[in-house]
């Protein structure tokens, strides 16, 4: 579980792991509104080097960013139930990173294995992280990013 | 003629089929088709479906504007279409069924901006810009503040959200209070029943703030905000004043958009300032825009709310400047731009 204060911490531990990143990788992130998951997007976006704004696409649903790795940012806060040929996406999501805001229950199928980060926001504003690995090498991937106990 | 081109315009950048048919600076029809039922059916937007729902209306809602304007294809000056930014596979629609329509009646055909077609839209009621402006466009999908010369050269974007556009906070924040969506109509609705009693923040104000990103906007913050101040009264207990916390969210929001917007008309040194968008349909934005605008001897433009949203009048409007100014039409083989950029108003 990893503690995050400000939402500048937040997108510093995107940038984390943006850097454990390759593509074809699928991210989920849940988490109630105002959690964080569009800046923890914006952070990822900044490791990954990839260019334009990242900002909220939950009226576009997705946009793609071009970079060394793309960033595919789907926001299925409007979607019920969805299949990634209904985005209409001008990428690949085997040549990219794809985050999947809101995709709780959704998004899985979109990949074999996925890393799932739940963000929750505690009552003194704070914002607690949970990643879960969900099959391929996810585990052995993140090591460096979880505290040293 | 040419001052006053009869031009058909094509919108099919997000929920709504809109064509629209403008002679010069005046409205002849304005016909409009929603999938906003269809997609309630799938349960939420999917932009397949829209893309889908577009392809089955446009046809008709070509033909029954045609009707209302009382005048054939034959007559058209030129063709305009939305071609972004937008849901690519629903511009697609648009931009792919004009060009049909142009080639088969050999009439021009204009790819224009959507975002710009919201501010063109405003000189169906309010006639033609006399100076510069400041355009501040408000939507589910945007929130940026421009500078306006010459429409039909192009415009200079100040400032953007950097998160959360402002319609946006609306929807979410509406879902918060149990509210149905679009969140717009219904939070204007109770904020007139409430009071504004909460001091909600008002994001990128603070003087740090003021120096690096004086004209952009940030609105995930006070959906936070909201969603803090809601579930704490939850947690005690204590019934959540819907009205008054509708009313609170409501005056952060227009508090801070009216404030940069007439900021950015003072540092450009500029008298008119125009809003669009679906939240420029918002009843206390326009009014306190109109408030503060006027004590800085600014004009304010903002056109009725039915042409605020998105619409094929205002594509149509765009269209019409562009001809009358000359410009040469778009190439048949323009592309649909998803990303198309401010600095572009055609293509």
């Amino acid at each position: 579980m990893i503690l995050l204060t400000t939402p500048d911490d937040t997108r510093a531990f995107g940038a984390r792991l943006a850097k454990l990143l390759r593509p074809g990788d699928l991210i989920i992130l849940n988490g109630p509104l105002g959690a964080g998951k569009t800046a923890l997007t914006q952070g990822i976006g900044v490791g990954l080097g990839v260019t334009g704004d990242v900002t909220s696409p939950t009226f576009v649903i997705s946009r793609v960013h071009r970079g060394p790795v793309p960033l595919v940012h789907v926001d299925a806060y409007r979607l019920k139930d969805f299949e990634v040929d209904d985005l209409d996406l001008d990428a690949s999501v085997d040549e990219s990173v794809t985050v999947v805001e809101w995709g709780h229950g959704m998004a899985e199928r979109l990949a074999d294995s996925y890393l799932e980060v739940l963000i929750s926001r505690r009552d003194d504003d704070t914002r607690e992280i949970e990643l879960v690995a969900h099959r391929g090498d996810w585990a052995d991937r993140l090591a460096p990013l979880l505290p040293q106990t | 003629m040419r001052d006053e081109p009869l031009v058909l315009g094509i919108e099919t950048s997000c929920d709504e089929t809109g064509v629209g048919i403008v002679r010069g600076h005046t409205l002849l029809a304005d016909a409009l088709a929603s999938s906003v039922d269809e997609h309630a059916r799938f349960g939420g937007v999917v932009p397949e479906v829209a893309s889908r729902a577009h392809l089955e209306a446009l046809v008709p809602t070509i033909n029954r504007a045609l009707d209302d304007a009382g005048v054939k294809l034959a007559d058209l000056d030129a063709i305009a279409v939305t071609a972004g930014p937008g849901l690519a596979g629903a511009l697609l629609v648009g931009v792919a069924g004009a060009k049909g329509l142009a080639l088969a009646t050999e009439k021009p055909i204009f790819g224009v901006n959507h975002l710009a077609a919201h501010v063109a839209v405003d000189t169906l009621e309010h006639g033609p810009f006399t100076g510069p402006a400041i355009a501040l466009l408000v939507s589910g999908g945007h929130s940026s503040l421009l500078r306006v010369d010459d429409l039909s050269a192009g415009v200079t974007p100040m400032g953007a959200t950097i998160d959360d556009a402002a319609g946006e906070a609306f929807d979410k924040v509406a879902r918060l209070l149990g509210m149905p969506f679009p969140g717009g109509p219904p939070i204007d609705r109770a904020a007139r029943e409430g009071e504004a009693t909460v001091s909600f923040p008002r994001g990128l104000t603070t003087a740090r703030d003021l120096q690096s990103h004086r004209f952009d906007f940030s609105f995930s913050g006070l959906k936070t905000a909201v969603a803090r101040w809601v579930e704490a009264r939850e947690r005690d207990g204590s019934p959540v004043p819907v009205n008054d916390v509708a009313a609170s969210f409501q005056e952060a929001v227009c508090d801070v958009l009216t404030m940069k917007a007439i900021d950015a008309c003072r540092h450009a040194g500029v008298q008119t300032l125009v809003i669009g968008g679906g939240v420029a349909a918002n009843s206390r934005l326009r009014a306190m825009a109109q408030e503060r605008a006027a004590k800085h001897g600014i004009t304010v433009r903002v056109p009725r709310p039915k042409l605020c949203t998105d619409n094929g009048a205002m594509v149509a409007a765009l269209g019409s400047h562009l001809v009358a100014a000359g410009r040469r039409p778009s190439k048949l083989d323009f592309p649909a731009d998803s990303a198309m950029s401010l600095s572009l108003i055609g293509v």
